[in-house]
């Protein structure tokens, strides 16, 4: 009986929703040929062409020193975001029309201008200097929240590039140490595709307290030792190992190497979080920010349901308090411990939601949503609002911002990387977003 | 690793596949009569026979999670019961939008077609209470209807969104099959009444899938006719049993069959678990958190109290709650680290109580009792050294129980 056929393991596993790191677990590690910070260097992770790394600095980009504590987190927010319900087009023709039962009374708007206004449950993100980009979305989008969210994870906008990583995955393996514990992380316990990388380590965690047991006995414990010692020699590399079994050694080897960073956090003295999965899950990304200083991205999936098929107008403002509020810890907890400046927040979600309302006082799948940005950002505004009344054939809005650019703004201004890198060229990014 | 490939490793691997053990013992007994046998005694054993939830209480949802754990836990739990976890996993709905009660009740309909007809069952769960919650199915006028249930019908649980490399169907084909789709309400205390009501339903037939259909069952049937269906379900199923997708042929086969049996599951499923491949697929894909969780209880011995629930929220496959409408993905993303760190350390604090291990050989005593037939050198002598260096028979039985569970070799199917 032969023994597993590698390439079968690969297609089994990889070909759907693949193990983040998986490639870098295949391909093994040691590849050093970008040092941290170096991001212009060597090999560039994309499907396509290598792209020459000697391309000229882009306007706008960070200097090197800066660039190299910046820190990015993703919130994402599946299910698909009704962007107007968050950026509420209270003023704009349309609106008020296509919503015979969603559209929000301007009074719960906090207006930026005549046109449109933050959805009330903002408020605390208003205070904090949030930055709204209006109107991203694909040229060609697509129904399903799996294709597109298959896009968002991957960067492919189009649908057609065939990343075998991530997008964060690939942002990794530009900007981090190879030799670090973890470079990208996400919370939550599968690994993610948005984090698949070439040679970066990136890791999924779902919480702090799961390591306590897995290292750091003295060898007078003689018990505890003795287990961790067999779980540290079981997780060592071996070179015999088939397809399926190289995995899942390489997932408990970067356990036993990540439980130290865990066990050495320092005691949450957070206390102002709001609690539930968003709120859990950005202290931790917090301590772990603060905690090591190799974590340059952090991916935070929302878990909420954003698909608000029915009742909208009930379910959409809790999912904004949500946001609101654990973001408005969030942001105070990284200022206490002094890293404030080098985090910026940026939310995705796969597609909007319809024009017109249906029946059950919710929502169809739609196409450009608004994206939200918090901390060195300019606040307020960015690109244009798509028409409400000009739509596309479906009668869906016309996004007027490919995410590809949201995305290259995100990597060019704020991480320095050249968006060609890690993007289909052509992405540009948005000007005046970030303050450099 | 070692090519041992004798009726034991062959039968563990069907155990873990077609069921959520192996339980210890199980495949010594099996292997007496040899794999051909033991594959037979699968396909024809009887679904277990169980007691009704009784729900109305506080926490329907914990009671109901608790409830199905239980039942899958059982040692005879097999292929019927791995079918209603397939089932689950595609035809979701989660007690955190839907009803508990009417929860309880979908799963009863899995229950009862687990093994049975497709088409009846997609019969079933489209007019099914939980399903209308879940879905958005439920109060979806025809005037403005709510395009959820029959997007995800289409392109999730029947069809795919694509065919023979061409989309399976348009936006107008979604549009159409909420218009005839809606009408259905659910009503009574706790989801118990399911009705059409004709004057919120659709008032004339639509275009959909490039026929005319008026109403629910219409739309069903024209679903299950398509040239996707067959493909759609047996290649899913194929993944599911075997961890790889089949090849075209492999799978052109199988849905010829299944078209042929009028969409029977039982002779779709017996055909993939006694394709020849199916023995080579060993070790090819994570084992599920669920089947992790209920082999590692076997394994340890814990009691029914240890607290799954909980392990099962951090590892991400909580019964009843799939993350979204997809399911759990069926072939990856499970190891992680992450994953690693939650299973063993909920192995090394759950197994202070276990068996004692045999003085003579502990480590082969280990690893039969976790049917671990194919282990590679390295977690072997790991498991050697730990068991040399423990004098304590209650600190080395505990030791190597954990560590036999959190080894690589475990966290695969």
């Amino acid at each position: 009986m032969s023994a597993l056929n590698r390439r079968q393991f690969l297609t089994s596993t990889l070909a759907g929703l693949a193990s983040a790191g998986a490639l870098a677990a295949c391909a093994g590690r040691g590849n050093t040929a970008a040092s941290a910070g170096e991001s212009a260097a060597g090999e560039s992770t994309t499907a396509g062409a290598t792209k020459p790394s000697n391309a000229p600095t882009p306007k706008g980009t960070p200097t090197a020193a800066a660039r190299e504590k910046r820190r990015l987190v993703i919130i994402e927010m599946s299910g698909g975001n009704d962007g107007l319900s968050t950026l509420v087009p209270y003023g704009m023709t349309g609106y008020h029309e296509a919503r015979s039962h969603t559209a929000i009374d301007p009074k719960d708007v906090l207006s930026l201008n005549d046109q449109v206004g933050l959805h009330k449950n903002l408020k605390q993100l208003q205070t904090r200097g949030l930055a709204v980009v209006q109107g991203i979305g694909t040229p060609n989008p697509d129904g399903s929240h799996f294709a597109m969210m298959d896009r968002w994870w991957k960067g492919d906008m189009r649908g057609n590039a065939n990343y075998p990583t991530g997008f964060l995955g690939r942002l990794a393996d530009v900007i981090g140490d190879p030799s670090a514990r973890a470079v990208a992380l996400s919370i939550g316990s599968g690994s993610h595709p948005a984090l698949m990388s070439r040679k970066a380590p990136t890791l999924s965690i779902p919480r702090a307290d799961i390591a306590a047991a897995l290292v750091g006995a003295k060898p007078d414990d003689v018990a505890r030792y003795a287990f961790q010692q067999a779980l540290a020699e079981m997780a060592a590399e071996t070179a015999s190992d088939t397809a399926g079994l190289t995995m899942a050694r390489r997932s408990n080897r970067d356990a036993v190497r990540f439980a130290t960073t865990l066990n050495d956090l320092p005691e949450d003295k957070a206390d102002s979080y709001p609690g539930g999965n968003l709120s859990d899950g950005l202290r931790l990304a917090a301590r772990l920010l603060a905690a090591d200083p190799a974590i340059r991205i952090v991916h935070v999936p929302m878990n909420a349901d954003f698909d608000t098929h029915t009742d909208n107008n009930g379910r959409h403002p809790e999912l904004m308090n949500n946001l609101s509020t654990s973001l408005d810890a969030f942001l105070a907890d990284l200022e206490r411990r002094g890293i404030a400046d080098q985090v910026l927040v940026a939310t995705t979600s796969e597609f909007g939601r319809t024009v017109r309302d249906n029946n059950s006082n919710g929502l169809d799948h739609g196409t450009a949503s608004c994206a939200l940005l918090l901390g060195p950002v300019i606040a307020g505004l960015h690109g244009e609002h798509p028409s409400l009344t000009k739509l596309d054939d479906d009668n869906q809005l016309i996004a007027t911002l490919g995410f590809d650019q949201y995305y290259a703004t995100l990597a060019e201004r704020w991480l320095g990387i050249p968006s060609s890198e890690v993007l289909p060229s052509g992405a540009k990014p948005i000007d005046g977003l970030i303050r450099v | 690793m070692h090519s041992m490939s004798d009726d034991k490793a062959l039968i563990a691997h069907l155990l873990r596949r077609t069921g959520f053990g192996p339980h210890p013992g199980q495949v010594e007994d099996l292997a007496k009569a040899g794999y051909a046998a033991a594959l037979e005694q699968v396909l024809v054993a009887v679904p277990l026979s169980i007691d009704q939830p009784t729900l109305g209480t506080k926490d329907d949802e914990g009671y109901l999670i608790r409830w199905w754990l239980d039942i899958m836990a059982k040692p005879e739990a097999g292929l019927h019961e791995k079918m209603v976890w397939f089932w689950h996993g595609h035809l979701t709905s989660s007690v955190d939008k839907a009803e508990p009660v009417a929860v309880a009740r979908q799963h009863q309909l899995l229950r009862n077609h687990a093994l049975g007809n497709a088409r009846q069952l997609f019969q079933d769960i489209t007019v099914d209470a939980a399903m209308l919650g879940w879905l958005d199915g439920a109060s979806s006028n025809a005037e403005a209807p709510n395009e959820n249930y029959g997007r995800e019908l289409m392109e999730l649980f029947a069809l795919g969104r694509e065919f023979n490399g061409a989309a399976t169907y348009t936006l107008a084909d979604v549009r159409a099959a909420a218009y005839a789709l809606s009408g259905w309400e659910v009503d009574g205390e706790k989801a118990s009444q399911v009705s059409f009501k004709a004057d919120s339903g659709p008032s004339k037939s639509v275009q959909f899938l490039g026929t005319t259909v008026s109403g629910a069952k219409d739309l069903v049937n024209t679903v299950c006719d398509h040239p996707a269906f067959a493909p759609h379900i047996a290649g899913k199923l194929y993944h599911f049993f075997h961890g790889v997708p089949p090849d075209a042929a492999t799978l052109a086969t199988l849905a010829e069959s299944f078209r042929s049996s009028a969409l029977e599951i039982k002779p779709l499923v017996a055909e993939i678990l006694r394709d020849p491949s199916f023995v080579e697929h060993r070790l090819n894909r994570p084992r599920f958190p669920v089947e992790w969780a209920l082999a590692t209880a076997a394994v340890l011995g814990t009691d029914k109290e240890a607290d799954l629930r909980d392990l099962l929220n951090t590892l991400g496959q909580v019964p009843f709650t799939p993350p979204n409408v997809a399911g759990w993905p069926i072939s990856s993303r499970w190891l992680s680290a992450g994953a690693a760190m939650t299973r063993a350390s909920w192995a090394r604090e759950h197994s202070a109580d276990t068996e004692v291990t045999a003085t003579l050989d502990p480590v082969a005593w280990i690893l039969d009792r976790a049917s671990l037939y194919e282990i590679s050198d390295a977690t072997k002598s790991a498991l050697a050294k730990a068991a040399a260096k423990l004098t304590s028979k209650r600190e080395r039985a505990s030791a190597l129980h954990a560590l036999a569970v959190s080894s690589p070799e475990f966290a695969l199917a």
